[in-house]
């Protein structure tokens, strides 16, 4: 059987270059064990978040339409590991394939830069191309190091989750990918809950009780450890746990990690590679979690 | 005592509805039976004077006043808990979206939203690769491959982000 090497536009965002190149790195050791081809995109950069499409409507289509269009060029998916670009551009290319007057506007400005959006590229999130394409069984092949069934709390993330009928996405996607390094996938009742990193700008106390509220209740269902898919849900989980020391005095010490690090991590690439002495809490305990 | 002032009638724009059903995903705004399912489902709307089901509502009658000058819509977590659940197809997080647009087309913006519509125009990104030397200890490159931020500066200049920025100055 011939099987053809998968390749992506590798599409960035900003937030991970600069505050998680760690999340970065692994993803990219990660895809190159499992022979998955990531492409960096030419000429793009932001995909404007949440706050661009909140105050203007317009240009959010048309940045993210221009990004869909320079994919469309050589016809590979577009592939993100943040949260907050996955929903950008699937909501904009699942509004531009229904809304044909606004894909007529939209297109009118992208010929200024010789572009055209025409709906054909698909925008997948690392994690579910992960498992699409690669797939548990085949992960569980390649691992050599699996982890020793220590309890993982899952925080997917609101976009990632949601509109469901745009995202197109399954929870059981991470849950089965976390249950293929040999870890327990602990449940807890806050796992669909936001993780308030949205209205840092405009209520960051809210922001912060929200962080914590999610963090106790991983905590209580006796996770030993978080993973996270989103740079976003990175800083209010991980790093923010330290302004909670600040403003509730509270000290969790939940380590959180990226998922492509725990996956990295079982498939035998040292924590050097996967920037595991960046994460914000420690969070080389999960060394002692591998086997083999 | 009343529970709730009563609504003064001659106050109410009944065009409010119109502009939100013409916006993206506001069609089905109608459809809203008030169960109050969405404001089950917030997580935040007991910080709220309003909410969720009552915001819809209010578009409903024309409050247009009180909803877009209001905290609440610029407090949304756009989470999607609401128009998960919500068992009429309203799309309640799309709509809260439109309000923000339709309250930024008149420059009711808070100022810590126009500062990153600022960053966006002058950067081109809300984050800029600082510790180059963090990247090439893990084997990537210091400038991140392919980035490039014309593209979205032209493109917000020209839109409503480069209005509101410039009305900030």
């Amino acid at each position: 059987m011939v099987s053809e090497v998968p390749v992506y536009n590798l599409y960035m965002g900003c937030s991970v270059p600069a505050n998680y190149p760690n999340y970065e790195a692994a993803m990219m050791k990660v895809a190159e064990a499992l022979g998955m081809e990531f492409e960096y995109m030419p000429d793009v950069a932001c995909c404007g978040s949440p706050n661009l499409r909140a105050i203007d409507y317009f240009g959010w289509l048309v940045v993210n339409g221009r990004t869909l269009a320079i994919a469309e060029k050589n016809g590979h998916d577009i592939l993100t590991p943040c949260n907050g670009c996955f929903g950008s551009l699937k909501d904009v290319q699942h509004h531009l394939k229904h809304d044909s007057e606004d894909r007529v506007r939209v297109n009118k400005e992208l010929r200024r830069y010789g572009l055209e959006f025409k709906g054909t590229v698909k925008v997948r999130h690392l994690v579910e191309a992960i498992y699409t394409d690669i797939g548990p069984d085949e992960i569980r092949r390649k691992i050599t190091k699996p982890l020793d069934g220590v309890g993982i709390a899952i925080h997917y993330g609101c976009h990632l989750l949601r509109p469901a009928d745009v995202t197109e996405f399954k929870p059981e996607m991470l849950e089965e990918l976390v249950r293929a390094t040999g870890a327990k996938v602990v449940e807890y009742p806050l796992w669909k809950q936001c993780c308030g990193a949205t209205i840092l700008p405009v209520n960051e106390p809210l922001a912060i009780r929200l962080a914590r509220d999610k963090i106790r209740s991983m905590k209580e269902a006796g996770a030993e450890f978080a993973t996270v898919v989103c740079p976003a849900c990175g800083n209010q989980l991980d790093l923010q746990q330290l302004g909670l020391k600040e403003s509730y005095g509270e000290v969790y010490d939940l380590p959180v990690l990226l998922y492509p690090q725990i996956l990295a991590l079982a498939l035998g690439i040292g924590e050097d590679a996967v920037g595991l002495r960046m994460n914000r809490v420690a969070a080389d305990s999960i060394l002692g979690h591998l086997k083999g | 005592m009343t529970l709730v002032d009563p609504i003064d009638m001659s106050l109410l724009d009944a065009k409010f509805r119109d502009d939100i059903k013409s916006m993206p995903d506001g069609e089905e705004i109608s459809a809203c039976f008030a169960c109050s399912t969405c404001t089950a489902a917030c997580p935040i709307a007991n910080q709220w004077k309003y909410k969720p089901h009552q915001l819809i509502r209010m578009i409903l009658l024309g409050m247009r006043e009180e909803v877009l000058s209001g905290k609440e819509i610029w407090e949304c977590l756009t989470c999607f808990q609401c128009q998960e659940r919500c068992p009429q197809k309203v799309r309640i997080t799309d709509i809260f979206f439109d309000c923000k647009n339709l309250a930024a087309e008149s420059g009711k913006v808070p100022e810590k939203v126009v500062a990153i519509a600022k960053e966006l125009i002058d950067k081109g990104q809300l984050y800029v690769v600082t510790s180059d030397w963090e990247r090439e200890d893990l084997g990537l490159e210091a400038a991140v491959p392919g980035l490039s931020t014309d593209g979205i500066k032209a493109i917000l200049k020209e839109t409503r982000t480069g209005r509101l920025v410039k009305g900030g100055e």
